[in-house]
């Protein structure tokens, strides 16, 4: 491997070359052969939270990091400081390398935008699909994780309180937010979810406030789908200490507070970017749309708390499978939610406790 | 209860940022660069907690940070006669790319640090920095209205040449005050980075240098009336909180819109009165 300076000089390189050639972008076709010879490379763009959020964007560069080591790409990463950043951000990634990964729903429009202008380039975006055709969007069926959160936090409530502290009102975390409700209410039918929204994903001390004022609502168990501004709930939950709890959302946050994580719901970003990259190394990447949810290993629950007992772990295995066969469609919206029937244990028990044939 | 310490957690660091303004801009210097200062302070409380393992550390390195970023600033608009909004703007881009560059470096992972231990708390959530930023607020005002440095630093910002006529040193009270702006709006990010939370994380302060600056404004220049414009915008956040977690049957926008609703109907009712120093970002021997 090449020493810390050297990495740093093979970084700048594509960028500077980038910037001289952006003005001349209309005149000199882009020579693939420049690619040929070196590493592919691949750029994520984050999205405003940026890296160090320990939660969604961070998972994207773990999946960066795995390609890096096991297929030999080059790895960059842009981050966007405000919404305004996502074009530059992205036309400077086209230019510069074979697969733009845009991390998050927040730069759809942008992608699309840029991916026009590129129409040979390769683009993956996480969370949401575009209408230009060589962009990949990957959704996440983050209901049918969250739903497992559900049936494990209304089993685990002590107040038949729980709380979701959403980061800014968009598809993805209104997925979370449904599909916890929908399960914590069909294994507690005297479960109440109260839903708040911070309106930003990079702000802790807000999401500290927010939670808090849940908390000291009654709530015992809370569900940040917050990016960085669920790094608070966090500290408001060392600050109350014992009997209140957190369940992450994306990726394990123990180092927050692990004595706070009731379990973590887990969304396979890492897993979408390093599969793009594999596929534009093998050549067999292409534009469209896939849903990964608890079928295809895309979403799932994991990292249970050592206090939550087998018995419930066990229920919520049972729910697992009934969604991946089918017997419960998850809400994923608002009204989907408001016309969903709880599905009761007994209702879903038969054809687990039979042993499969 | 709950929503009056809510509120009070949520203005002390915007009355620090806020109190460091006003005294800046009493003297006659125009400060937009407090949220450079607050995310320094931030960075700095945590960074020194980490290497020393004591969070009273951390907030001196965090004092010391908002002084020296002060005396650049001051260095930069008095000396050199900047124009104090580029200046300013300066120290906020500063503030921004030079902390996010060392947590790079500090801690080889980019974004955040890892968790440090907090300064001690008083009870209700509250920690020692709180009691402090409601302290500033009378000491202000004596400062400012009741001796002799005080009412010369008011005579700096209203006529500055008048203040150099009769002998008083403008550049020297205005660096003064520039200095002690940076102190207490570093002290207002530590309160955020190693008060409240107990880690930085990348531009954690979110604007409320901006909205502290606002509270000045907002205040008429006045400590009294500044801190109630920080109540105001507490009060506003920690109601939407509140309302939020209670699960009223009110849209959600309408809710998130709050604070910014309550803040446009005051201003509208209250701002015409509003007055700065008059001779904001002139330099003395200008004619």
């Amino acid at each position: 491997m090449s020493s810390p300076i050297s990495s740093v000089r093979m970084k700048r390189r594509p960028l500077l070359a980038a910037m001289a050639i952006a003005p001349l972008a209309g005149a000199i076709a882009r020579a693939p052969a420049v690619h040929a010879q070196d590493p592919l490379v691949v750029t994520m763009v984050t999205d405003t939270a940026g890296l160090g959020d320990q939660n969604f964007n961070d998972l994207a560069k773990r999946g960066l990091d795995q390609a890096v080591a096991e297929l030999g790409v080059q790895g960059e990463v842009i981050e966007s400081r405000d919404a305004a950043s996502y074009i530059p951000n992205l036309t400077q990634s086209a230019e510069q390398s074979d697969l733009t990964v845009g991390v998050g729903f927040l730069l759809t429009e942008a992608i699309t935008e840029v991916a026009n202008q590129y129409p040979d380039d390769n683009f993956l975006l996480i969370d949401a699909v575009s209408e230009a055709p060589n962009v990949q969007g990957v959704l996440f069926r983050e209901q049918e994780g969250a739903f497992l959160s559900g049936v494990l936090a209304g089993l685990m409530t002590e107040s038949n309180q729980l709380g979701v502290v959403g980061g800014i009102k968009i598809p993805p975390v209104v997925r979370y937010a449904v599909g916890f409700e929908a399960g914590a209410r069909s294994v507690n039918p005297d479960v109440e979810v109260v839903v708040a929204y911070a309106d930003t994903f990079s702000d802790p001390a807000l999401g500290k406030e927010l939670t808090l004022a849940q908390y000291n609502q009654g709530v015992d168990i809370a569900f940040p789908v917050a990016g960085l501004t669920g790094v608070g709930s966090f500290d408001a939950a060392k600050e109350l200490g014992e009997g209140y709890w957190v369940i992450a959302a994306d990726t394990d946050q123990s180092q927050l507070g692990a004595e706070h994580q009731l379990a973590v719901s887990e969304k396979g970003v890492d897993t979408a970017l390093f599969q793009a990259a594999q596929q534009v190394v093998e050549g067999t990447f292409e534009g469209g749309e896939q849903s990964l949810g608890l079928a295809e290993d895309g979403v799932g629950l994991g990292n249970p708390h050592e206090s939550v007992p087998q018995e419930v772990l066990d229920i919520v295995a049972a729910y697992e499978q009934a969604i991946i066969d089918g017997t419960i469609t998850v809400p994923s919206n608002e009204e989907e939610l408001a016309a969903f029937e709880p599905v009761p244990i007994d209702a879903i028990a038969t054809p687990v406790a039979t042993p499969s044939a | 209860m709950a929503l009056l310490t809510a509120t009070l957690r949520s203005a002390a660091p915007l009355i620090f940022a806020a109190m460091g303004g006003l005294l800046c801009e009493r003297s006659g210097v125009t400060n937009i660069a407090l949220e450079g200062f607050m995310l320094m302070g931030a960075f700095a409380g945590v960074a020194g907690t980490w290497f020393s393992n004591s969070p009273i550390v951390g907030l001196l390195v965090a004092i010391t940070v908002g002084a020296a970023g002060g005396f650049v600033f001051a260095f930069w608009a008095i000396t050199l006669r900047a124009d104090q909004i580029v200046a300013g703007t300066a120290i906020v881009l500063l503030g921004l790319g030079l902390t996010s560059f060392l947590t790079e470096q500090i801690w080889g992972q980019a974004g955040s640090s890892p968790g440090v231990e907090r300064l001690p708390t008083i009870g209700l959530g509250m920690n020692v920095l709180l009691p402090v930023a409601f302290l500033l607020v009378p000491i202000t005002h004596w400062f400012l209205f009741k001796t002799k440095p005080g009412l010369r630093v008011q005579a700096c910002g209203e006529k500055p040449e008048a203040a150099q006529a009769v002998g008083i040193n403008v550049a020297k009270y205005r660096y003064a005050m520039v200095v002690i702006s940076g102190v207490l709006a570093a002290v207002g990010g530590a309160y955020l980075s190693i008060g409240d939370l107990s880690q930085f994380t990348t531009n954690m302060t979110a604007g409320r240098g901006f909205i502290a600056l606002a509270a000045v404004i907002f205040g008429n220049w006045m400590p009294w009336a500044t801190m109630g414009a920080a109540l105001l915008f507490g009060f506003a956040q920690a109601l939407r909180f509140h309302v939020q977690a209670l699960d009223l049957p009110i849209p959600q926008d309408l809710i998130i819109a709050l604070p910014y609703i309550l803040t446009l109907i005051a201003i509208t009712g209250l701002l015409r009165q509003s007055t700065p120093p008059a001779g904001i970002g002139r330099h003395a021997s200008e004619g």
